[in-house]
């Protein structure tokens, strides 16, 4: 046979793990599937024969934008299982590295993801060249969140320095100085960004979503307290499994979480505000009010405005922290690790992150179980797609899709980093 | 964590060459893989063979050169050189 060799020369790139299908007929929308196909990674496989102390190093991979929150569900959750209690300026510290992530993850999105779609840019950076001043903010903005899990992680992603029991080492308090004049700029630029996003242009939309999220006496939640949801759910974090579970279904690799028997529900931002607006510092319920939020928030596209509360939080949070650290004497307190079972969720960026173990007397992961937000929200953003479209029917094609994008992008997923958007394919007749 | 998507870029990109050139079969694709690319050529060889059943390319030869300069500045990149198409 003859042939003939094209020159190419062309970089392969990594491409959509999403795509979006949706099925109309007329004016009904009959199908809707949210399709993840990046493959599985196993993360629980090859946790398995490991080290109970390696399960903070291990689970950070699983995310370059949220490590802390796999660092703190694995780390509280070995404690849980060892009986471990870790208090004081430790805990603090595990508070403010968690403020350092929400700040970095909630303004890259805010900022690169999500303000675009409002202001009618295709991306950050278009946005640049026609608001530099913002885009400057934004960047600096974030620029504080990542210092502070420099300083406390060793590095500022997949950091280094989170240990069960503590960290391996901690700063001193003049460490610390620096960032505090810093975290009160970022408070400031926090503040200016609920009200420039509060301004967006909304579309009319409120469903009737069942909330969950952590719940503790007296703080906002990063670490601690109980899953509580707006239906009445009120359990401790032991009883995860006896509550939720995780459903495989043919169109994606990643599990479908549900309140059992099969209610989708709602993690994250959105789910933590409308569930603790109380704990709230005053700053951040002020502005909140001040936005237009004060009896809560039900419209998944003003996630964006509760994203930019919860930064002022967590800025305001560091600040607190800073100005009261005194170092402790250790940086970590014992570990004997002994057969157990150990249960934690935490409050990523992205909503609950629960992680579970089973370790043997040797101190050896026997069994792994952890369900990250994205998987939890799933079907609850492929019930918002039914409702939302529609509403939408009449728009063209590429503005529906413009839409549908955006309705998928409120709940910040973590498909969205590997690329700005997932193939939509909109079948209608 | 991101093979199957290169994949599908990868593939992509063979087809549109080959609707360019009006080819209705690829006979062969050579494929260079930096030292510190996110793939090694057995992991090319096994996502190749399910990404690639059904299209223009099924069954095509895959050359895989394994470049070893880590300094070198496409070292982390995937690079299509050619495509070897039917006449």
């Amino acid at each position: 046979m003859k042939s003939r060799t094209i020159k190419v020369d062309y970089l392969a790139r990594v491409e959509g793990e999403g795509a979006l299908f949706v099925k109309i007929r007329g004016d009904k929308v009959e199908d809707v599937k949210l399709k993840i196909f990046e493959p599985p990674r196993f993360f629980e496989a090859f946790l398995r024969g490991r080290r109970y102390s390696e399960a903070p190093d291990i689970t950070a991979r699983i995310c370059g934008i949220c490590p802390i929150a796999y660092q703190m569900s694995a780390v509280h959750a070995m404690e849980d299982a060892f009986g471990i209690k870790v208090e004081g300026p430790l805990r603090d510290l595990r508070r403010l590295i968690y403020c350092g992530e929400w700040i970095e993850s909630h303004v890259l999105h805010i900022y690169m993801l999500h303000a675009p779609d409002f202001l009618g840019v295709p991306d950050a950076i278009h946005l640049a060249r026609e608001h530099p001043q913002i885009v400057q903010r934004g960047l600096q903005l974030k620029k504080a969140g990542n210092e502070i899990v420099t300083l406390l992680g060793g590095r500022e992603i997949h950091p280094i320095n989170v240990r069960v029991g503590g960290f391996y080492r901690v700063p001193t308090r003049s460490e610390l100085a620096p960032l505090l004049e810093r975290l009160k700029w970022a408070r400031d630029a926090a503040i200016e960004t609920v009200r420039w996003v509060a301004r967006f242009p909304f579309p009319e939309f409120e469903p009737d979503y069942t909330f969950v999220s952590l719940r503790h006496p007296g703080e906002y939640p990063f670490n601690e307290g109980r899953l509580v949801s707006n239906r009445g759910l009120d359990i401790s974090v032991r009883e995860y499994d006896d509550h939720f579970t995780e459903e495989h279904v043919e169109h994606s690799n990643a599990l479908h979480s549900v309140l059992k028997p099969r209610t989708p529900y709602f993690v994250g931002p959105l789910a933590r505000y409308n569930l603790n607006f109380d704990r709230l510092s005053p700053v951040a319920q002020e502005e909140a009010r001040a936005a237009g939020l004060a009896d809560g928030c039900l419209n998944p596209f003003q996630s964006i405005i509760v994203r930019s509360v919860e930064t002022v939080q967590a800025c305001d949070e560091a600040v607190r922290l800073i100005e009261r650290y005194e170092r402790p004497a250790e940086p970590s307190v014992p570990v004997h690790p002994q057969a157990a079972r150990g249960y934690a969720c935490t409050e990523a960026p992205r909503g609950t992150l629960y992680h579970r173990y089973r370790i043997d007397e040797s101190g050896t992961i026997r069994e792994a179980k952890i369900v990250p937000p994205t998987s939890q929200n799933q079907k609850t953003i492929e019930q918002d797609l039914w409702q939302f479209i529609p509403q939408h029917l009449e728009e063209s094609h590429d503005k529906l899709r413009w839409q549908c994008e955006q309705a998928i992008r409120n709940y910040d997923p973590c498909i969205s980093c590997a690329t700005h958007f997932l193939k939509l394919d909109l079948d209608r007749e | 964590m991101h093979e199957a998507s290169l994949m599908k870029h990868l593939m992509r990109k063979i087809e549109s060459v080959a609707r360019e050139q009006n080819a209705t079969r690829v006979l062969g694709i050579s494929v260079r893989l930096g030292a510190r690319s996110h793939m090694s050529a057995s992991h090319v060889r096994d996502h190749f063979a399910p990404a690639s059943a059904g299209t223009v390319a099924e069954s095509a030869e895959l050359k895989i050169e394994v470049l070893t300069d880590t300094s070198d500045p496409h070292a982390q990149e995937i690079l299509i050189e050619s495509v070897e198409i039917a006449e």
